[in-house]
């Protein structure tokens, strides 16, 4: 339910967002969970709760989940779920433990971390994507896809399966606007100064025509950036004056999008991560 | 002082609930700013977002340094009430004279935390008004100073809870929503009381055991865990009695593993008795939703003529790219029809009118591209219907996304998957008949240097023959509500960022507009 501009959804490409609706919420430092009481916590809940709560403590026949209890998503550091444990549920069948407080830290560490990283969707990890078939890969590349149109294995694409992980390497397939997302790195140049950037050719009543990336377009006013010259130039539009042409380098990708099966796309990933 | 008969009215000099009366048109009858003048529109005044807390009105549990989030954006409806503005940001709310923008008051909250996404507006009743915090206080001000008269704790932040709703107010009820889906956690609607606060009823947005539609879930570890948040106001047709409310996606998100099933109540738009909060009626409009979309939308109130008669309808245009139109008397489905050509995760519409969903869009391990992406075909910000048009209006993205299976164990948490956003190949603002669901016309967005751009905005349509919205790049545009032809424009240096609202007063129509944190009052030039 979380909407536009909420949660930094992260992207395959840079956006160019031309209008900045909203400054991005800076994010909380992120909890440290001691991975030696992780570990510690981990073995003790797969002995101690496992049998009714399940090895991960995501609950199972005879026992609730554990993080997603309201208890334990309460607890500070095993306060609250020290004093639970010390009498359990008998009610319920659940009977008291007696752990030591250290025990109880960690338990706790455990379950706390569990929470934070199915809470936090920013910090998932993608698993294995490479499940296609490269052979295919390879036919859908020279056939169907008429990607060769544009690339060749040892041309332009030479290589392309040691550049990219394969996760962002299937996002490039799709749709290679920009610089692929380089955290921690500089911040990447305008997208108007790449050559994947939307172009635009504008033509003036005394028939003059400039050409360049397209930085923006509205009803009101075009924006563009002649590389040859380094300049910006805009004009007030009015109606159909000036003319105006917008072009997608990337149009081939674009029309391909609504065409996808998703496994010709596994398949291409395949076969474009084999290009080492 | 708000007169409750205020409310059954259009608004005019007042604009004392979220979308200005219950309907949920946010259609004025005010025309002295039409398409004959439109082009004299100037600006009348600005008030940029004061967020010190020296000055205000204080209030709050939290630490006394704010918290490190940006520069708020106006998400909320001003509401308009005796000549003064009251409108919201996460911990915030100001007063503001609404003849010269100047501050009244200010109140800010010192929050204890929770997700500051955004904040849809306040409510009034009598003296009183009415907000929900990040950190889900229901509070109550004096409307006069802005003072704090109590606050109440209604959910429970630990959990991933927190709270963007603007309260409703229905003859003594102030009906409030809860927000939150990062964990998979219950969601409820409630009433309270305006005077105290104290919890008159709550409804759940799943059944309880033994209900029939508790079929529509595995098992009550599922359904009682299983999301469906009221994040949204709704709206109200005081002659049948019936609350409108559009309920969020079900828990865990992006699959549907461990809740096998429709999963009802969630994405469905639902039709509540406010006295009882008894269900009259359900339509779902996503069953068995894996993608986020939820039905929050506005469930908009149209009197109008279907079949050859005249019938009280309710129309919707839902983020999972569909229009709805519904009988609001019983939740009789009419039509379904696909706003966005992109759209490629369902099968087919049933007989019911629900769209089938085709699991092979789901999210997986190696992924699947689907369009929209979980912003969906659009969002929360209010549509507009003009019943002198009588068409529809709405402002769509055609986004892709690949969407990844990150949590594989049999019980998955939270959003338990990935998204990529891959790309948008159109925005558009559009007009639909409602009667047949088809696009009658669609304005593109703008465009910038990775394509087009913009996407759900806030409108509001005018007897004076005018529709304002934004343009995805920057400016605020009156169009033609025939054509879609721009009549008009204001660059505001960002996108509009609430529902526009007018008023009248002192003979001055006013059109006023949030975009990010600054609030633009426009009037003709005198």
């Amino acid at each position: 339910m979380k909407n536009l501009g909420a949660f930094p959804i992260v992207s395959f490409v840079s956006f160019v967002s031309f209008v900045s609706i909203q400054a991005q919420q800076p994010q909380p430092p992120e909890p440290q969970f001691d991975p030696a009481a992780v570990e510690r916590g981990q073995q003790l809940l797969a002995s101690q709760c496992g049998f009714c709560h399940g090895s991960t403590g995501r609950g199972a026949a005879s026992g609730p989940d554990l993080t997603r209890s309201e208890l334990v998503q309460n607890d500070d550091n095993g306060t609250q779920l020290g004093a639970f444990l010390a009498v359990g549920r008998p009610d319920r069948g659940m009977p008291p433990f007696d752990l030591s407080r250290a025990q109880v830290s960690d338990l706790a560490t455990f379950l706390h971390r569990a929470i934070y990283f199915a809470s936090n969707r920013r910090l998932y990890k993608i698993l294995d994507i490479l499940v296609g078939d490269k052979q295919a890969g390879e036919a859908y590349f020279n056939g169907a896809g008429r990607c060769g149109t544009c690339h060749s294995p040892a041309g332009n694409l030479r290589g392309v399966g040691a550049k990219y992980d394969p996760v962002t390497l299937q996002g490039r397939l799709l749709l290679p606007r920009g610089r692929p997302p380089n955290p921690g790195g500089p911040p990447p140049p305008p997208l108007y100064t790449e050559p994947t950037a939307m172009k635009v050719s504008v033509t003036t009543p005394s028939g003059e025509t400039a050409s360049g990336a397209l930085v923006r377009l509205t009803d009101f006013e075009v924006t563009l950036y002649e590389a040859s010259s380094g300049r910006m130039r805009s004009w007030l539009r009015n109606g159909d004056v000036p003319k105006v042409v917008v072009t997608d380098p990337l149009q081939a990708h674009v029309d391909q999008l609504t065409k996808w099966t998703d496994a010709d796309m596994h398949n291409m990933t395949a076969y474009l991560a084999s290009l080492k | 002082m708000l007169d409750p008969a205020l409310l059954m009215k259009p608004p005019v000099d007042a604009w004392p609930t979220y979308h200005g009366d219950y309907s949920g048109r946010r259609y004025s009858t005010l025309k002295q700013i039409n398409a004959g003048n439109v082009k004299n529109l100037t600006l009348a005044w600005v008030y940029r977002l004061n967020t010190s807390r020296s000055g205000a009105m204080l209030g709050g549990e939290g630490p006394e340094t704010p918290p490190a989030v940006g520069p708020p954006s106006i998400k909320s409806t001003p509401l308009l009430l005796n000549g003064m503005l009251y409108f919201s940001a996460p911990d915030h709310v100001w007063a503001v004279d609404a003849r010269t923008g100047r501050e009244i008051w200010h109140f800010a909250w010192k929050t204890r935390g929770g997700d500051h996404i955004g904040n849809r507006g306040v409510g009034i009743y009598g003296n009183w008004l009415y907000f929900l915090t990040p950190d889900n206080y229901f509070v109550s001000l004096d409307l006069a100073t802005g003072k704090e008269r109590w606050h109440h704790e209604i959910a429970n932040m630990k959990r991933e809870y927190f709270s963007t709703n603007a309260p409703i107010i229905i003859g003594r009820h102030v009906i409030i929503g809860v927000g939150g889906d990062a964990l998979d956690i219950p969601g409820y609607l409630e009433s309270r009381d305006p005077e105290n606060g104290d919890l008159v009823w709550r409804w759940n947005t799943t059944p309880r055991p033994g209900e029939p539609e508790a079929a529509t879930w595995p098992n009550e570890y599922a359904m009682s865990n299983g999301g469906g948040m009221p994040w949204l106001p709704g709206t109200y047709d005081p002659e049948l009695n019936l609350y409108y409310l559009g309920t969020g996606n079900p828990n865990p998100v992006l699959t549907g593993r461990s809740r096998e099933g429709d999963n009802l109540y969630t994405c469905s738009i639902v039709a509540l008795n406010p006295d009882t909060g008894k269900m009259a009626w359900y339509f779902q409009a996503t069953p068995h939703d894996t993608h986020d979309w939820d039905a929050a939308q506005t469930p908009v109130l149209i009197d109008g003529v279907y079949d050859g008669r005249p019938r009280k309808l309710l129309a919707q245009a839902n983020r999972n790219g569909h229009f709805i139109l519904l009988d609001r008397t019983n939740g009789q489905h009419l039509v379904t029809t696909r706003m966005i050509d992109s759209l490629n995760w369902t099968k087919a519409i049933n007989a019911k009118g629900q769209p089938v969903r085709n699991p092979e869009k789901d999210a997986n391990v190696p992924g699947t591209l689907v369009s929209p992406d979980t912003s969906g075909a659009t969002n929360w910000p209010p549509p507009s219907f003009s019943p002198d048009t009588g068409l529809f209006y709405v402002a769509t993205r055609q986004s892709f996304s690949v969407m990844y299976l990150t949590d594989t164990d049999e019980r998955p948490q939270g959003w338990a998957a990935a998204e990529r956003n891959v790309g948008n190949v159109g925005s558009a603002l559009k007009a639909i008949d409602y009667r047949t669901g088809k696009v009658r016309w669609s304005h593109p967005l703008a465009t910038g240097p990775a394509g087009s751009v913009g996407g759900a905005m806030g409108l509001l349509s005018t007897a004076g023959g005018l529709l304002f919205g934004n343009d995805g790049g920057g400016n605020f545009v009156a169009y033609e509500p025939a054509t879609g032809r721009p009549l008009w424009h204001a660059g505001l240096g960002a996108n509009t960022s609430n529902g526009p609202q007018t008023y009248l007063l002192d003979g001055r129509q006013y059109i006023v507009v949030g975009a990010g944190d600054t609030l633009f009052a426009f009037a003709l030039q005198q």
